[in-house]
């Protein structure tokens, strides 16, 4: 009777494995435009999701979004929720050792310091200040590195959240991907500006999977550089980041 | 001012707020499932406690200390996830072959094809679970103590009256006890209530992830309104949806034990 | 086993968050909890409804959504403009935010059991106090006072093991800062590295049922001398009857 019932469990579970090789769960975070955020319809939206479609038309699987916080993504992934991440990912050797990344589809951006007009700071011999980031990011990690000794690292969950901080004042400054920056600095009309100077950190923004899972690697990575070729990269880049790139096409 | 409102009516029915409304649903039925199952729980564990067999008298107390003792929150991060590695361990040994658990890289499952995908049913049936077994454990307690509260005399005089010791617990005893057990169960009620809020801790988009989304600044056109810091606006609507809900149920329970109090001794309503 | 020392070794300083957040916030929540049933109990209608209905909304919702709501409330007030001694980010800080939100709760719990003990106090003592021609204040002083502690005691050591349990969300609901990290958060960090849950939420759940059962020793000394005087001595027993 048990030997049966676990056979049950485990044809169920079959069935269900066998199942998601034709859907392929896409985790987002929802809450970092304009990579990813979720619209006014409340679907998420932006650059990846338009990407994350084309790349699944071009390899012809289906594919399904699910939101996740950013701070248990990979965690999650690890554990057989979703099989692949476009999230605003940078690829670092870091996390290489937890997980696999298909080739970039973002390239390297510099990560950019952000405060409020007229603060003051000495980037030289940076002491005593608020550092606001994102948990469990490569910024997160860089600050913790270089600058934890003398300074207060303050960690949220989302990025909209140490911009609300730095908008009221927590903060004395923000450091976060440029392309993120980038447009709120020029939407906040002079209230928000760039300080210091630009960090190059990562290898550009790839999408993260499980590392035993070979042959997705190989179907992403072939519809990658197909889109690649063919300019769709580019153009959704133009497209959601105001024509700014950074571009794959010299 | 017509036009004021018409873009505030707009905006708060925007799929964005639609989706946040929707999502009331996810804590409500966390809610009533987990309410359901903490008193199928609290019955079983104070049935436990009242054995007279002593190993499931002692498993009964153990359940109710252990899980009363230890924060909510821990336990309901706990259990989705041990229940889930319980079932993929399950299905690892009947379907993973040694060659591929050798070749399992990730620290967990075993094996690759032993993995369970859990998706928001599956989290919200599982965070149901929890809540019925972590305020199970407080049924339990003030069910045993409503048992004990039954007037000795009403129990002899069943049993006079020639019914079997089961038709006595079942058509006596329980019937009885619920008058003891409501003030009790309806506090639980209450914590059970509470407790919905933590639902985005398990991954579920519900109604505190939502509000956290829809009320972070923004700044993007292309996103949707531009605006700024409103999200203490969305919880303080979360804060009055819990005191309403919260007194609604406090209503709904008073006019329940008026209900179950009609025809019993007047010491039973205390 | 080599894993459970290791994780109790790693888990000793995280502990100490939680016992930090639930020891600034206990006494302050009770010195404000006696004024806020004494506003329950008062005769006054604008002292009166105000109290209830503080007591009520803190009661009557969760504390996961007060976190949210002080924070970002405060963060809108920009609260953090405000700089006592020069230090800046200290009101937004969570070592001072965690116990602020953590104080309002529990002084409204704490509030609602005093007054459920003030209406408990024998009749007859105070009136025999009155009689005795003692002040209002004096009445509360050497009659109301003891009597209440006394019946509130068993109850108050209750909440005070479920506040010290509602120091879990704390770092749930606000930023981290720097490699600060409590029970769960390090428990958290802890499983999402080697998805061994069993392990490492045990360790953590020893902790919180190692302190609550200090907690409950504590105040069980305490309550042995409220009641030194009474010829039967009722035994504390943890039986919660306001929870949280």
């Amino acid at each position: 009777m048990k030997k049966i019932m676990l056979a049950a469990i485990a044809a169920l579970a079959l069935g269900g494995s066998a199942m998601a090789q034709d859907t392929v769960r896409i985790a987002t975070e929802g809450a970092y435009a304009p990579w990813n955020f979720l619209d006014e319809a409340g679907k998420p939206a932006g650059f990846e999701i338009d990407l994350g479609n084309a790349i699944c038309e071009q390899a012809k699987i289906t594919c399904e979004w699910v939101i996740n916080d950013w701070d248990s993504i990979i965690p999650n992934l690890l554990a057989g929720n979703y099989d692949l991440i476009m999230a605003g990912m940078s690829i670092t050797e870091e996390r290489r050792q937890t997980i696999d990344f298909t080739q970039n589809y973002f390239p390297p951006d510099p990560s950019k310091f952000a405060s409020a007009a007229g603060t003051e700071i000495d980037f030289a011999a940076l002491s005593g200040k608020r550092i606001g980031v994102q948990g469990g990011t490569i910024q997160a990690t860089y600050a913790e590195e270089n600058y934890a000794a003398d300074n207060t690292i303050v960690t949220f969950t989302t990025a909209d959240q140490a911009m609300a901080d730095l908008a009221a004042g927590n903060l004395d400054t923000i450091l976060a991907d440029g392309a993120y920056l980038d447009p709120v600095v020029n939407a906040s009309g002079g209230a928000i500006v760039f300080v210091g100077e630009d960090v190059l950190i990562g290898e550009g923004i790839g999408g993260g999977i499980r590392k035993d899972e070979p042959e997705l690697k190989k179907t992403l990575d072939d519809a990658i550089t197909a889109l690649k070729a063919d300019g769709t990269v580019d153009e959704l880049i133009a497209k959601w980041f105001d024509g700014r790139g950074p571009f794959f096409a010299q | 001012m017509i036009d004021d409102i018409a873009f505030w009516f707009g905006y708060l029915t925007n799929g964005k707020h639609l989706t946040w409304y929707a999502s009331f649903q996810f804590t409500i039925f966390a809610a009533l499932m987990g309410g359901t199952l903490a008193v199928v729980f609290g019955l079983a564990g104070a049935t436990m406690k009242n054995s007279r067999f002593f190993p499931l008298r002692l498993l009964g107390t153990i359940y109710s200390s252990i899980v009363r003792g230890v924060p909510d929150v821990l336990f309901f991060l706990f259990f989705p996830l041990a229940f889930e590695q319980g079932v993929e361990w399950l299905i690892s040994t009947q379907v993973c072959s040694p060659a591929a658990i050798a070749a399992q890289t990730a620290a967990w499952p075993p094996c690759k094809e032993a993995n369970w995908f859990l998706g928001t049913t599956e989290y919200l049936i599982l965070a149901s679970v929890s809540l019925g077994l972590v305020y199970g454990a407080f049924a339990s307690n003030v069910i045993h103590g409503a048992l004990r509260s039954v007037p000795a005399g009403q129990l002899e005089a069943a049993r006079a009256y020639g019914m079997s010791p089961r038709q006595v617990l079942w058509r006596i005893h329980i019937r009885q006890m619920w008058v003891y057990a409501l003030p009790g169960l309806s506090n639980v009620w209450m914590l059970i209530i509470k407790a919905t809020s933590l639902l985005s801790l398990l991954q579920i988009a519900d109604i505190v992830l939502w509000a956290d989304r829809l009320g972070a600044p923004n700044f993007l056109p292309a996103v949707g309104l531009v605006h700024e810091d409103w999200r203490w606006r969305y919880y303080l609507v979360l804060f009055v949806f819990y005191i309403l809900v919260t007194w609604l149920s406090e209503r709904a329970f008073e006019a329940i034990m008026r209900r179950a109090g009609r025809g019993m001794l007047s010491e039973a309503r205390t | 086993m080599q894993g459970f020392l290791n994780d109790l070794a790693i888990m000793a300083p995280a502990v100490m968050f939680n016992i930090y957040f639930a020891a600034a916030s206990i006494p302050i929540g009770f010195v404000l909890a006696i004024f806020l049933a004494l506003g329950k109990a008062s005769p006054n209608p604008v002292i009166n409804r105000l109290t209830r209905g503080y007591i009520y909304a803190f009661r009557g919702s969760p504390l996961f959504i007060q976190f949210f709501m002080f924070y970002s409330l405060a963060l809108s007030l920009n609260i953090a403009l405000w700089k006592p001694w020069g230090i800046s980010g200290f009101v937004l800080h969570p070592l001072f935010m965690g116990p602020l939100v953590l104080i309002l709760n529990t002084a409204a719990y704490t509030a609602e059991i005093f007054y459920g003990a003030l209406r408990a106090v024998p009749r007859g003592e105070v009136e025999a106090a009155r009689a005795f021609g003692m002040s209002p204040r004096q009445q509360f002083r050497h009659v109301v006072w003891p009597n209440l502690i006394r019946l509130a005691w068993p109850a108050y050591t209750n909440e005070v093991v479920f506040l010290f349990h509602a120091t879990a969300i704390v770092y749930f609901a606000l930023p981290v800062i720097g490699a600060q990290a409590d029970l769960m958060i390090t428990a958290k960090t802890l499983v999402e590295g080697d998805y061994n849950a069993f392990l490492h939420f045990s360790v953590a759940a020893l902790y919180f049922l190692t302190v609550s059962l200090v907690i409950f020793f504590l105040f069980g000394l305490v309550y042995r001398r409220l009641i030194r005087h009474l010829p039967t001595q009722p035994r504390l027993r943890f039986a919660p009857r306001w929870l949280r």
